[in-house]
């Protein structure tokens, strides 16, 4: 290397954060807030806050196919095709092609959804928000599945409750210790059948029904409206970008906090193609990164770095440095990177018709439903799998839409589609994915047009979850009973995959030693001690609830030693 | 308990207009390894007169927008290019022609309605058929389903796209429906006046 040394000074930070997504946004904020200087690599385009959200406030009439993809858009988008909504007209522009951005498939499929920009996925995430329980973090140890946890629930509590405040979560407080609290703003309101639901499972079957844990604002604090955020509008639009900074996301709360310090240099365009591994010092040096555009290298150089690529492409990468000492992938010695891919599987659930409540009706569009929190293998449950699945879902009254199945036409059935229609109700799963082996990805000898590897996938579903799904259709429809609905439907999907619940988990797992796993304790790579992972990719298991919040409070977690690590002088 | 066939048809009844047949239909044929080719449509003037004049026996001018003023017709040959492949292309106009056969426009405005009233009852009896053989539940579920047939019939594309034009039209929302883009809270509502409109975000 012949650069200047003005040239180096320039590409040198004190850290360097790869993603600038959901625990990207939260290592970049930690890590400037602690005194340090940092460089997000944000491997596609810059999208801005408010006015990159192209699609925000554009009435229905002004989607030329009102929404629905085209033919070509279904051919490219061909993996966001499976799950049916991303590659929808008013946020497609948020996902990334598939043709442009191909992967391959062996035995079996796995729906690899990306968003490449700013923020990530954090602009198009669920939002729905929900803490671990304590035996979340103990079933592996008492199963012998996969690998122990190394740390528990009270290692993290502190850190949930800690980006719960900043991130602002609406939820109701149920004292549950299969779901745990979170630090809440106030509860959004469940409609009139949606309460008779809450009761009758209750009162009935004995499981609890409460309404969604969603990191919407309610009310907001001064931590929100310091940074620009305001309440939820109730549009329900959330997936094009919200302008009103109302759900947490990167754009609308980490990386305007970083940003604040006058620390964070974001990069854009940068595709890191490897982290650099220095074998005199055995730590990593920096990163090098090829400009999605001009396709130029360039490296950069920090103390640390928080590798927060999502699952997949944070994984990728460390298989893709290469050296003499981890020739098969960077602190790879357990051969455990690109494993035990997890997801939520989902795509099995029931619904219903809803008598009378006519007079019941909402006004707004609430981002969010109900949840019911796990009750199999719970307490004293036991059945033929292991491990649980919670539900979403929700009561609503329909639209026009209702006139497509229905008989007539003409001017008293155009009439009647302008009034709300009956109630219908419905619940899908969400189970546990237990961590195999055999389920992963390797680099493929193909190339992108960048020259990295092309990934390929092979990952199905295992016996447990088959089980599992036969219990979560059935559950759905025995509640839906005994609240009384009328035309149950249920219903488990067969053609879904390892993928659709885009909560990619698992592929560079923590664990209790070298041997077993990627990262230790603190999302530290065991012998690489400046580098961590804290994304979906740290996962040793998955349990039924979104991820989210959990890759937040680890990210919190792991920068905070990571920096006290530092100032020790021992990274 | 119900088996999957039933599940899938009750879903694409349930939530119709954001998830409707047609495109449930061509992700069973992707499945089953039928890809149907894109191709390209477009109608000519003569058959743009029936599909208009369908369209607004559809949704009628009344005190409100009819289909062709809130721009449905032009809306309907549009999505079948951009949205549609071969197999709608075909069966849409061979509903077309159908009715060119029966000389629809020359009939009286009652007689007109009769013939799509049948239509809708055929239509009925032959969407069975389709929901059932498609998605049975078994080995190779979806194979032998999808063999030789033909796209979603006629009645069924027009009704839907009728509705889809019309109903998320400017002039068809605001005629419609209370638009509140910028609801700005969630409340729920128990005393909700017999009349009420939808609202609509």
């Amino acid at each position: 290397m012949n650069l200047n040394i003005d040239a180096i000074k320039s590409q040198t930070f004190d850290a360097i954060v790869i993603g600038s997504g959901i625990s990207g946004g939260w290592a970049a904020k930690e890590l400037t807030e602690k005194g340090l200087k940092v460089a997000v690599m944000e491997r596609g385009r810059e999208i801005k806050h408010i006015e990159g959200y192209e699609t925000a406030m554009k009435n229905p009439w002004e989607f030329d196919h009102r929404g629905r993809p085209t033919n070509m858009a279904a051919e490219e988008y061909w993996a966001g095709m499976r799950t049916g909504y991303t590659p929808a007209e008013e946020h497609r522009y948020l996902f990334e092609n598939d043709k442009q951005n191909p992967y391959i498939e062996k035995k079996g499929g796995f729906d690899w959804i990306r968003a490449y920009h700013t923020g990530g996925k954090s602009l198009l995430w669920g939002r729905q928000t929900y803490r671990w329980n304590r035996e979340d973090f103990l079933a592996n140890e008492k199963e012998g599945i996969g690998t122990p946890w190394p740390i528990g629930y009270d290692d993290l509590a502190p850190w949930y409750s800690y980006v719960e405040k900043f991130a602002g979560i609406s939820g109701q407080a149920e004292g549950l210790d299969v779901l745990p609290d979170s630090d809440f703003l106030p509860a959004m309101q469940m409609t009139a059948p949606e309460v008779h639901f809450k009761n009758a499972v209750d009162k009935k079957l004995g499981r609890p029904v409460t309404v969604g844990r969603v990191a919407h604002l309610t009310k907001p604090g001064k931590q929100h409206t310091d940074l620009g955020r305001s309440s939820c509008n109730y549009r329900n639009k959330c997936m094009r970008g919200c302008p009103y900074g109302a759900y947490f996301s990167s754009l609308s709360a980490t990386l305007p906090a970083a940003q604040r310090t006058n620390r964070l240099t974001m990069i854009h365009n940068a595709i890191v193609a490897e982290i650099i591994y220095d074998e005199k010092s055995q730590k990593a040096k920096g990163v090098r990164v090829i400009d999605q555009n001009t396709l130029e290298h360039k490296e950069y150089y920090a103390k640390i770095i928080f590798v927060n690529a999502g699952a997949i492409g944070s994984t990728s990468i460390m298989m893709n440095s290469k050296s003499n000492r981890y020739q098969n992938g960077l602190g790879n010695d357990s051969d455990q990177l690109g494993r035990n891919i997890m997801d939520h599987h989902l795509g099995v659930g029931a619904s219903a018709t809803v008598e009378g409540f006519e007079k019941d009706y909402m006004f707004g569009n609430r981002p969010n439903g109900l949840y019911i929190p796990r009750y199999r293998n719970w307490g004293k449950d036991k059945r033929g799998y292991t491990r649980g699945f919670g539900y979403q879902g929700g009561a609503s009254r329909e639209g026009w839409g209702r006139g497509v199945g229905q008989d007539g036409f003409g001017a008293q059935f155009k009439e009647s589609l302008t009034h709300p229609g009956q109630w219908t109700v419905g619940f899908g799963g969400f189970g546990e994915i237990l961590p195999d082996p055999n389920n992963r990805f390797t680099l493929s000898d193909q190339k992108d047009k960048w020259g990295l590897p092309i990934l390929s996938f092979e990952a199905n579903f295992g016996e447990n979850e088959m089980k599992m799904r036969q219990d979560m259709m059935n559950d759905a429809a025995e509640m839906l009973e005994a609240a009384g609905f009328k035309n149950i439907n249920a219903y488990n999907g067969q053609n879904t995959h390892i993928g659709l619940g885009i909560h990619e988990m698992g592929t560079a797992r923590m664990g209790t030693s070298v041997k077993n796993s990627i990262v230790n304790k603190h999302n530290q790579v065991h012998e690489v001690k400046n580098v961590f992972m804290t994304d979906g990719a740290a996962m040793a298991s998955a349990s039924c609830v979104n991820p989210s919040l959990t890759y937040m409070a680890m990210t919190a977690r792991a920068a905070d030693f990571a920096v006290r690590e530092l100032k020790k002088g021992n990274l | 308990m119900l088996n999957r066939r039933d599940a899938v048809s009750r879903i694409a009844m349930l939530v119709g207009g954001v998830f409707s047949a047609p495109t449930l239909f061509a992700m069973e044929a992707k499945k089953a390894g039928i890809v149907a080719e894109a191709g390209t449509f477009t109608l000519t003037d003569s058959q743009r007169k029936i599909v208009a004049a369908v369209a607004e026996h559809i949704i009628p001018k009344t005190s409100t927008a009819g289909a062709i003023e809130a721009g449905v017709p032009p809306f309907i040959e549009m999505m079948l290019n951009d949205c549609y492949k071969k197999p709608e292309h075909v069966s849409f106009k061979k509903g077309v022609d159908n009715l060119a056969k029966a000389k629809f426009l020359d009939q009286s405005h009652d007689a007109q309605v009769a013939m799509l009233t049948l239509l809708e009852a055929d239509t009925k009896e032959l969407m069975k058929s389709y929901a059932t053989s498609k998605v049975k539940v078994g080995d190779n579920v979806d194979k032998d389903v999808l063999e030789g047939a033909g796209g979603v019939p006629f009645w069924r594309v027009m009704k839907e796209l009728t509705l889809l034009g019309y109903y998320t039209s400017e002039k068809g929302i605001e005629g419609s429906f209370e638009y509140h883009p910028v609801p700005g809270k969630f409340e729920v509502i128990s005393n909700m006046k017999p009349d009420q409109k939808s609202f609509v975000y």
